[in-house]
């Protein structure tokens, strides 16, 4: 292996390598496909979350146009564009085939793969001074199950899904009898498949991470001196590693009903298809928190460099994220309030969900009171991290709003849930997301990004996801429905407005994409660590980008 | 990897036990199904009923309060099974404690035999633990000759420790709800 | 009960005092909704909507011999959405007054204080803490006292939630009284399925109305159906739910009730609308391809529209019939989900097989 990574932009651009390939082309393909480095390995999980985005993001743009105005205006034609048929019906099942298809990308080949896959690669090797993952080739093996699971999920959008159309139009929950009678054709076994694909190699990622975080820490670095952002990836691992073989239980459950005659799920045999929602929910849930905990410890981390102040009530920001997941595994009921269940358990459920907000206060708090007599500079990692903290708790009330089994009796199902979970994902682990990526683009690629674009990213961006997704709680307590491919007309006003949200936000994200092509083509160096004193892990330690090996000698934490 | 086998790496270590961990979890996916229909059993959760013998039917007869409770009984079919199948009447009222009989009437309207499976559970959820039955055809496969009629009697009685269950004393109505299915994939006639 | 909500009200005022007193300008929705608010404890007195009586008084006139029955004409912002509306759909049943209440009274103001709490702070750190306000920062990380406030005060605030919030699922779950109206509810794809059992009204096949029909009706389309659901006002309604093929959900936002249809077992939910009208809601489980368009509407009628209604639909009230007389408590006969819809005489009578 190359010993030191070639200059800087080869290292986070893949179509920039001309001017720099003479060095690195005949390593090309064993560096890129057969890696075993974590920082390529973040690099190729970062690149794939962001194109997985953009697909996952353009299905929200479909969907947000033909929810624009009342009536079905484009379903079919689309549905015909993938080869379906230019029917009505073809139209309709594109429509479900749809909303399953950007909710599986999101969770599970954008969110998943950039938090844990890109940044949990990147940092945390350099945060705890080790020199790599433990394992590095089950690294490499974890991301091309990811690569392959995509590839998958998106073909099975185009094969037989039953119901007269292309693709599985299950929802991302996948509930029995729908995804079993309900639905012929390959397409559902080949989504349930990548699921299948995707969860071993979350669960080999997860394994990873354990084992560096337990036996690659530099002298010195103690459990209660670990970064915040490790912790998070360590409670995160465990979260996965608790929920993901549940899912993929269930999941082969189904695959048997559907394929081999089994009946688990199947009333007409003897199973229960509300079985199948208890362990759905008994992963999905914890699947909530793998999504937001690494979110909170980027944001830790960068609330305390940029406040220049350590984290403020260190070890109740690591304890509460072990909290939130511990409970997070018994609170999944929440999300069947409707299935038909005892009072006693809807009670329990209730209550238990609600304990929940309590250690999310705790960090909510916490930052604010880390960024409490600091010296703030308000760089776009900040802005976004602060956009965070905010939409983070306006998500995180609504979900107190939704955990009253009683209230949610009417809204369980409606855009107000719809409007709950993209306030905590989309605006709020998608705000981590970018903040991280500005926090540690400068050390991923040796370059800055423009300041300007990145503010401007996101203030286009927070206006834009705000307009999208408030009016949903509206629409919600109005009575719309999820999963409507169309509405009757006194819900126009408002997915009307929520359609130009995503317009408005899409504007941003040209901004993120021009902010890119900046930094790479015309970006200023950046040096060891572009944001001072605040900076305290090993990763501003090291050169921007780092060596290809870091760590040679471990570094000594006193 | 290759120093495996020589000494065990304490990352090794970690790793296995992780491993192990996982594939708990995917026994415990597994396990689900049985451990859920347990629970059931034994909790009524989801309104299931439960099994009783003579002895216990004859110390709920004795413990009878004068409280009466109705009972409805609901049917379905399903999946283009082709039989008709009813209870002989929609309710009953009866003393909580006492023992009842229903008789469920299943009929095949096809020119060929069909089998036929059912599933049963109770309204409110919460009556499923004080709903006991002592004889049932709950989930036996049945077998119909074309016209066959068959006759399936329900023999139950409503446990008087409702009324001290302060989720379930004021129930007025249970329903018990059968569901019959084709045995196998669709039956011919359908 | 009334106890554990006077119980909590006091919990709620002793903590935030001064809060509450901010959140009426704070919150909007709040003040918006004084009205209704108010209605929960005395919800009984609340007399039928004007508007609803008087359009279905009008077939009342001719009912003498034939039984004939008219549907009611919806009226514009009762049990359906408006545009730009933002509220939950005034609220018909105690239930969901009580849940209004809760939602309107309780959370949104408290969840709204939170969320500017936070933002205010935030807002207040940022100009007070910038680099240039403050160039040298502190090194303070830690603070016992204020860790253990910012724990504990949401845990009284959300053991104050949990006071009403155990109540309002209590009352949600208590058991309906004996001479409850049962219909039996069958989730189909894509339609739903009537039937009245104590009625003799065997079942109704309930699909949704064309555009054209639709708007000749007066009805909101993709809302309005051929044959709607109807019951008495002022009593408790029983729907024992089920699915015939997938999951599906019926929900009825204006009586704040949504109860899963799952195929191969019954589910029970209970309602008592107050006010006559038409009230409509949608499918609310992933069911397939015409998922957004099998809705549900509920027409609440006086007892003695109920009366003709049932009559109309050959059926009989209960203790005006002999029992025995025609036990249509089955999903009889083969099932025929596909069958085209349209007559209530559609689902085969239970075949003649006395016992
Ligand atoms: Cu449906």
């Amino acid at each position: 292996m190359t010993d030191i990574a070639a200059t800087a932009p080869a290292d986070l651009h893949g179509h920039a390598h001309a001017h720099d390939d003479h060095d690195d082309k005949p390593g090309f393909f064993v560096r890129w496909f057969m890696s075993t480095n974590h920082k390529d390995i973040g690099t190729l999980y970062l690149l794939f979350a962001i194109v997985a985005g953009i697909i996952g993001g353009a299905l929200s743009g479909m969907m947000r146009l033909e929810l624009a105005e009342a009536g079905i205006q484009y379903l079919p034609g689309w549905a015909s564009m993938l080869g379906g048929e230019s029917t009505d019906t073809a139209g309709k099942h594109f429509w479900n085939v749809m909303i399953t298809a950007h909710g599986l990308i999101m969770v599970f080949f954008m969110v998943m793969p950039a938090m844990i896959g890109g940044f949990g690669n990147w940092f945390v090797p350099l945060m705890i001074g080790a020199p790599d993952m433990a394992f590095p080739r089950m690294n490499n093996v974890s991301f091309w199950l990811t690569f392959v699971a995509f590839l998958l999920l998106v073909g099975s959008m185009f094969v037989p899904g039953g119901a007269g159309g292309l693709g599985a139009g299950t929802g991302w929950t996948v509930y029995a009898p729908l995804s079993t009678s309900g639905s012929t054709g390959p397409a559902v076994d080949m989504a349930i498949f990548s699921l299948h694909l995707a969860g071993a190699a979350s669960i080999l990622g997860a394994i990873n991470f354990i084992t560096t975080i337990f036996n690659m820490r530099a002298p010195g670095m103690t459990l209660h001196k670990m970064p915040l952002f490790v912790w998070s990836v360590l409670v995160t691992a465990f979260l996965l590693l608790l929920a993901l073989p549940v899912l993929a239980a269930a999941i082969t459950m189904l695959l048997a009903d559907r394929n081999f005659g089994a009946a688990f799920f199947d009333a007409a045999g003897g199973g229960d298809p509300v079985l199948y929602q208890h362990l759905f929910w008994f992963f999905g849930h914890p699947e909530v928190y793998i999504m937001i905990l690494p979110g909170f410890g980027i944001v830790s981390q960068i609330v305390a460099t940029f406040s220049r102040k350590p984290v403020f009530g260190y070890l109740g920001m690591a304890y509460a994220m072990v909290a939130i997941g511990v409970v997070g595994f018994v609170v999944w009921a929440h999300h069947m309030f409707t299935v038909g269940m005892s009072v006693n358990l809807k009670m329990y459920f209730t209550a238990a969900t609600m304990v929940i907000a309590v250690p999310t206060g705790i960090k909510i708090f916490s930052w604010l009171a880390t960024m409490w007599g600091g010296s703030i500079s308000f760089k776009t990692p900040m802005v976004w991290s602060l956009g965070f903290i905010f939409m983070f708790t306006v998500g995180g009330v609504t979900g107190v709003v939704l955990a009253n089994g009683g209230v949610d009796q009417n809204l369980h199902d409606t855009y107000y849930v719809v409007a709950h979970f993209h306030y905590v994902l989309s605006l709020g682990a998608v705000f981590a997301l970018f903040a991280g990526f500005y926090y540690w683009l400068p050390k991923m690629s040796g370059r800055m990004y423009s300041e300007f674009l990145g503010q401007l990213h996101f203030w286009v961006f927070f206006v834009g996801v705000n307009v999208m997704f408030f009016p949903q709680h509206f629409l919600g307590q109005q009575g719309m429905p999820r999963r409507y491919p169309d509405y009757t007309a006194a819900y126009e006003y408002w997915h009307n407005i929520s359609s130009w949200g995503y317009a408005i936000m899409a504007v941003g994200m040209l901004f993120f994409f021009l902010n890119m092509a900046y930094t790479f083509l015309l970006g200023k160096q950046a040096g060891d660590n572009p944001w001072g004193e605040g900076a305290t892990t090993l990763e501003w330690t090291l050169s921007s980008p780092p060596p290809f090996h870091q760590f040679n000698t471990l570094p000594k934490i006193s | 990897m290759t120093s495996l086998a020589q000494r065990i790496d304490p990352r090794i270590r970690t790793a296995f036990s992780a491993a192990a961990l996982a594939a708990g979890m995917v026994g415990l996916g597994f396990a689900s199904v049985p451990l859920y229909d347990l629970f059931c059993r034994v909790t009524g959760f989801g309104g299931t009923t439960m099994k009783a013998t003579e002895a216990q039917a004859n110390t709920a007869a004795a413990q009878q309060t004068g409280r009466v409770v109705s009972v409805r009984f609901d049917s379905n079919v399903r999946n283009g099974l082709p039989w008709s199948f009813r209870p002989e009447r929609p309710r009953e009222t009866l003393s909580v404690g006492a023992r009842d009989m229903m008789i469920f009437i299943a009929k095949n309207e096809s020119s060929v035999p069909v089998t036929g499976t059912a599933t049963f559970n109770v309204t409110p959820s919460a009556a499923g633990r004080h709903f006991s039955k002592i004889q049932c055809f709950c989930f036996t496969e049945q077998t119909l000759q074309p016209g066959q009629e068959m006759r399936m009697p329900v023999v139950y009685f409503v446990n008087p420790a409702m009324l001290d269950d302060p989720n379930a004393r004021d129930i007025q109505e249970i329903t018990l709800s059968y569901t019959f299915f084709p045995v196998d994939e669709a039956p011919a006639g359908s | 009960m009334t106890i554990m909500k006077r119980l909590f009200l006091a919990v709620m005022f002793a903590m935030t005092p001064v809060a509450v007193a901010a959140a009426a300008p704070a919150a909007p929705v709040a003040t918006a909704t004084a009205a209704p608010v108010a209605a929960p404890a005395d919800a009984a007195a609340t007399a039928p909507a004007d508007a609803a009586t008087t359009a279905t008084a009008a077939p009342a006139a001719d009912a003498a011999a034939a039984p004939t029955f008219e549907y009611a004409r919806p009226v514009d912002g009762v049990g359906q959405p408006v545009p730009g509306g933002w509220d939950f759909q005034p609220q018909v049943t105690e239930t969901g007054r009580y849940a209004h209440w809760l939602n309107n009274v309780v959370l949104l103001p408290l969840m709204t204080i939170v969320s500017l709490i936070v933002l205010g702070l935030m807002l207040w750190i940022v100009a007070r803490y910038r680099a240039k306000a403050n160039p040298v920062p502190s090194k303070t990380t830690h603070n016992t006292m204020i860790e253990v406030i910012w724990t504990l005060v949401p845990v009284f605030i959300l053991v104050g939630i949990a006071v009403p919030s155990i109540d309002l699922l209590a009352k949600q779950y208590a058991p309906p009284p004996a001479d409850a109206v049962t219909v039996k509810v069958t989730g189909y794809q894509w339609y739903w399925g009537y039937e009245y059992p104590d009625h003799s009204v065997p079942e109704i096949i309930s699909r949704m109305l064309p555009e054209e029909q639709a708007v000749a009706r007066g009805e909101p389309y993709q809302l309005a159906v051929d044959n709607r659901m109807v019951v008495p006002v002022n009593r408790t309604v029983k729907l024992i739910v089920t699915g015939a093929d997938v999951i599906h959900s019926w929900a009825m936002p204006a009586f704040w009730t949504k109860m899963d249809a799952v195929p191969g077992r019954l589910n029970e939910v209970t309602f008592k609308a107050d006010q006559i009208g038409v009230y409509y809601g949608q499918c609310s489980e992933l069911c397939g391809i015409d998922h957004g368009f099998m809705p549900i509407a509920v027409e609440v009628v006086s007892e003695a529209d109920f009366a003709r209604w049932v009559a109309s639909r050959g059926g009989t009230m209960p203790g005006a019939a002999a029992p025995a007389a025609a036990p249509a408590a089955a999903g009889a006969a083969p099932a025929a989900p596909q069958a085209p819809a349209a007559a209530p005489t559609d689902t085969p009578a239970a075949p003649a097989t006395a016992s």
